[in-house]
Protein backbone atom coordinates (compact mmCIF):
# COMPACT_ATOMS: atom_id res chain seq x y z
CA UNK A 1 0.00 0.00 0.00
CA UNK A 2 2.63 2.45 1.03
CA UNK A 3 4.55 1.75 -2.46
CA UNK A 4 2.51 -0.70 -4.61
CA UNK A 5 4.98 -0.55 -7.81
CA UNK A 6 7.49 -2.19 -5.19
CA UNK A 7 5.66 -4.68 -2.74
CA UNK A 8 3.85 -7.66 -2.91
CA UNK A 9 1.94 -8.79 0.31
CA UNK A 10 0.56 -12.05 -0.11
CA UNK A 11 -1.28 -14.18 2.35
CA UNK A 12 -1.49 -17.77 1.71
CA UNK A 13 -3.10 -20.63 2.98
CA UNK A 14 -0.63 -23.07 4.13
CA UNK A 15 -2.48 -26.05 4.03
CA UNK A 16 -3.89 -25.61 0.26
CA UNK A 17 -0.30 -25.17 -0.90
CA UNK A 18 1.60 -27.98 0.79
CA UNK A 19 4.47 -27.90 -1.68
CA UNK A 20 4.85 -24.41 -1.05
CA UNK A 21 4.71 -24.47 2.46
CA UNK A 22 7.47 -27.14 2.65
CA UNK A 23 9.97 -25.50 0.58
CA UNK A 24 9.82 -22.46 3.56
CA UNK A 25 9.79 -25.35 6.10
CA UNK A 26 6.64 -23.37 6.95
CA UNK A 27 5.64 -25.69 10.82
CA UNK A 28 3.57 -22.73 12.43
CA UNK A 29 1.14 -19.98 11.14
CA UNK A 30 1.75 -17.35 10.92
CA UNK A 31 5.06 -17.62 9.30
CA UNK A 32 5.67 -14.58 7.19
CA UNK A 33 8.27 -15.41 3.90
CA UNK A 34 10.67 -12.39 2.58
CA UNK A 35 11.61 -12.48 -0.80
CA UNK A 36 11.37 -16.08 -1.69
CA UNK A 37 13.31 -17.22 1.67
CA UNK A 38 15.67 -14.75 2.43
CA UNK A 39 14.00 -13.95 5.89
CA UNK A 40 11.43 -15.30 7.87
CA UNK A 41 9.40 -14.53 10.80
CA UNK A 42 7.61 -16.87 12.84
CA UNK A 43 4.92 -15.60 14.90
CA UNK A 44 2.68 -12.53 15.03
CA UNK A 45 5.56 -10.14 15.77
CA UNK A 46 5.29 -6.55 16.52
CA UNK A 47 5.54 -4.25 13.18
CA UNK A 48 9.08 -2.58 14.21
CA UNK A 49 10.33 -6.90 14.35
CA UNK A 50 9.09 -7.53 10.91
CA UNK A 51 10.44 -4.48 9.92
CA UNK A 52 14.06 -5.44 11.33
CA UNK A 53 13.75 -8.44 9.59
CA UNK A 54 12.59 -7.11 6.02
CA UNK A 55 15.56 -4.54 5.85
CA UNK A 56 17.78 -7.02 6.79
CA UNK A 57 16.47 -9.94 4.01
CA UNK A 58 16.69 -6.67 1.64
CA UNK A 59 20.10 -6.64 1.90
CA UNK A 60 20.48 -9.70 0.63
CA UNK B 1 -32.95 -21.57 -3.32
CA UNK B 2 -29.37 -22.98 -3.22
CA UNK B 3 -27.85 -22.57 0.40
CA UNK B 4 -25.68 -19.59 1.24
CA UNK B 5 -22.01 -20.13 2.56
CA UNK B 6 -22.99 -16.98 4.99
CA UNK B 7 -26.02 -17.59 7.19
CA UNK B 8 -28.09 -14.28 8.36
CA UNK B 9 -25.93 -13.77 11.80
CA UNK B 10 -22.69 -13.62 9.42
CA UNK B 11 -23.64 -11.44 7.40
CA UNK B 12 -25.11 -8.60 9.96
CA UNK B 13 -21.58 -9.18 11.36
CA UNK B 14 -20.38 -8.72 8.38
CA UNK B 15 -22.73 -5.44 8.31
CA UNK B 16 -21.70 -4.01 11.90
CA UNK B 17 -17.69 -4.20 10.78
CA UNK B 18 -18.60 -2.89 7.35
CA UNK B 19 -20.07 0.70 9.10
CA UNK B 20 -15.95 1.56 9.04
CA UNK B 21 -16.21 1.23 4.67
CA UNK B 22 -14.78 4.26 3.23
CA UNK B 23 -13.96 4.13 -0.46
CA UNK B 24 -15.11 1.82 -2.68
CA UNK B 25 -12.89 -1.80 -3.16
CA UNK B 26 -12.61 -3.85 -6.13
CA UNK B 27 -12.17 -7.48 -5.74
CA UNK B 28 -10.25 -9.56 -8.21
CA UNK B 29 -10.77 -13.52 -8.13
CA UNK B 30 -8.88 -15.87 -10.44
CA UNK B 31 -10.18 -19.28 -10.43
CA UNK B 32 -8.65 -22.30 -12.48
CA UNK B 33 -10.81 -25.32 -13.81
CA UNK B 34 -8.26 -27.54 -12.43
CA UNK B 35 -9.10 -27.03 -8.66
CA UNK B 36 -12.60 -26.00 -9.48
CA UNK B 37 -14.13 -27.27 -5.85
CA UNK B 38 -12.02 -24.82 -3.92
CA UNK B 39 -12.32 -22.22 -6.96
CA UNK B 40 -16.27 -22.75 -6.68
CA UNK B 41 -16.38 -22.45 -3.13
CA UNK B 42 -14.36 -19.09 -3.04
CA UNK B 43 -15.86 -17.40 -6.03
CA UNK B 44 -19.48 -17.91 -4.04
CA UNK B 45 -18.09 -16.64 -0.91
CA UNK B 46 -17.04 -13.41 -2.50
CA UNK B 47 -19.82 -13.28 -4.70
CA UNK B 48 -21.90 -13.15 -1.48
CA UNK B 49 -19.58 -10.85 0.14
CA UNK B 50 -19.91 -7.91 -2.49
CA UNK B 51 -23.54 -8.23 -2.24
CA UNK B 52 -23.12 -7.00 1.12
CA UNK B 53 -22.12 -3.69 0.33
CA UNK B 54 -22.27 -1.71 -3.02
CA UNK B 55 -18.92 0.10 -2.28
CA UNK B 56 -17.82 -3.27 -3.02
CA UNK B 57 -16.99 -5.19 -6.29
CA UNK B 58 -16.06 -8.37 -7.73
CA UNK B 59 -14.74 -9.30 -11.22
CA UNK B 60 -13.89 -13.00 -11.91
CA UNK B 61 -11.09 -14.35 -14.22
CA UNK B 62 -10.01 -17.80 -15.36
CA UNK B 63 -5.63 -18.31 -14.93
CA UNK B 64 -6.03 -20.64 -17.85
CA UNK B 65 -7.77 -17.88 -20.20
CA UNK B 66 -7.28 -14.13 -19.09
CA UNK B 67 -3.45 -14.42 -19.68
CA UNK B 68 -3.18 -10.59 -19.69
CA UNK B 69 -5.19 -9.98 -16.60
CA UNK B 70 -3.05 -13.10 -14.96
CA UNK B 71 0.20 -11.36 -15.99
CA UNK B 72 -0.47 -7.76 -14.99
CA UNK B 73 -1.65 -8.96 -11.38
CA UNK B 74 1.22 -11.52 -11.22
CA UNK B 75 -1.11 -13.73 -10.08
CA UNK B 76 0.15 -17.81 -9.70
CA UNK B 77 -2.29 -19.87 -7.67
CA UNK B 78 -5.82 -20.29 -7.52
CA UNK B 79 -7.80 -19.32 -6.05
CA UNK B 80 -6.35 -16.11 -6.12
CA UNK B 81 -7.63 -12.59 -4.81
CA UNK B 82 -6.93 -9.36 -5.22
CA UNK B 83 -8.11 -6.95 -3.03
CA UNK B 84 -7.35 -3.44 -4.61
CA UNK B 85 -8.82 0.49 -4.54
CA UNK B 86 -11.43 1.63 -6.70
CA UNK B 87 -11.37 4.97 -8.23
CA UNK B 88 -14.18 5.90 -10.18
CA UNK B 89 -13.51 3.07 -12.97
CA UNK B 90 -9.80 2.90 -12.52
CA UNK B 91 -8.32 -0.06 -10.35
CA UNK B 92 -5.60 0.81 -8.30
CA UNK B 93 -3.43 -2.55 -6.92
CA UNK B 94 -1.82 -1.98 -3.82
CA UNK B 95 0.00 -5.06 -4.01
CA UNK B 96 -2.33 -6.99 -1.71
CA UNK B 97 -3.03 -10.54 -2.46
CA UNK B 98 -4.80 -13.77 -1.04
CA UNK B 99 -4.53 -17.23 -2.35
CA UNK B 100 -6.27 -20.09 -0.75
CA UNK B 101 -10.29 -20.44 0.36
CA UNK B 102 -10.52 -17.16 2.04
CA UNK B 103 -12.55 -19.12 5.42
CA UNK B 104 -12.60 -19.72 8.84
CA UNK B 105 -10.08 -17.19 10.33
CA UNK B 106 -8.95 -15.95 7.00
CA UNK B 107 -12.21 -14.73 6.47
CA UNK B 108 -11.96 -11.82 9.40
CA UNK B 109 -8.35 -11.32 7.60
CA UNK B 110 -10.09 -10.82 4.54
CA UNK B 111 -12.52 -8.50 6.24
CA UNK B 112 -9.83 -6.63 7.69
CA UNK B 113 -8.10 -6.42 4.08
CA UNK B 114 -10.91 -4.68 2.66
CA UNK B 115 -11.83 -2.45 5.50
CA UNK B 116 -7.99 -1.48 5.13
CA UNK B 117 -8.12 -1.11 0.63
CA UNK B 118 -11.15 0.95 1.71
CA UNK B 119 -9.85 3.43 4.14
CA UNK B 120 -6.51 3.92 1.97
CA UNK B 121 -4.54 3.95 4.91
CA UNK B 122 -1.98 1.19 6.02
CA UNK B 123 -1.69 2.54 9.76
CA UNK B 124 2.15 1.90 9.74
CA UNK B 125 4.50 3.95 11.59
CA UNK B 126 6.53 6.65 9.96
CA UNK B 127 9.46 4.91 10.28
CA UNK B 128 7.76 1.66 8.69
CA UNK B 129 6.46 3.35 5.66
CA UNK B 130 9.80 5.54 5.32
CA UNK B 131 11.67 2.50 4.71
CA UNK B 132 8.90 1.02 1.98
CA UNK B 133 8.75 3.91 0.21
CA UNK B 134 12.41 4.30 -0.04
CA UNK B 135 12.95 0.68 -1.41
CA UNK B 136 15.48 -0.03 -4.36
CA UNK B 137 14.40 -2.98 -5.25
CA UNK B 138 10.76 -5.00 -5.02
CA UNK B 139 9.61 -6.54 -1.63
CA UNK B 140 7.57 -10.41 -2.06
CA UNK B 141 6.05 -10.92 1.38
CA UNK B 142 4.10 -14.31 1.69
CA UNK B 143 2.03 -14.75 5.02
CA UNK B 144 1.36 -18.31 5.56
CA UNK B 145 -1.65 -19.07 7.52
CA UNK B 146 -4.24 -21.68 8.42
CA UNK B 147 -8.06 -21.41 8.55
CA UNK B 148 -8.17 -22.60 12.46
Amino acid sequence: MENPAMIRAEGVEAMEFPELSEKYGVSGVPQTTINDGDGTVVGAVPEQNLLAEIMRASKK
Amino acid sequence: MPEKLLNDQIVGQIREAFVDLKEPVAILFFGSKENWEYCDDSRLLLEELVEIDERLSLTVYDIGSDIEVVKLYQIDKTPGIVIAALDGNQIIDFGIRYSGIPSGHEFSTLIQDILLVSGRDSGLTPQTRDFLKNLQKPLHLQVFVTPT
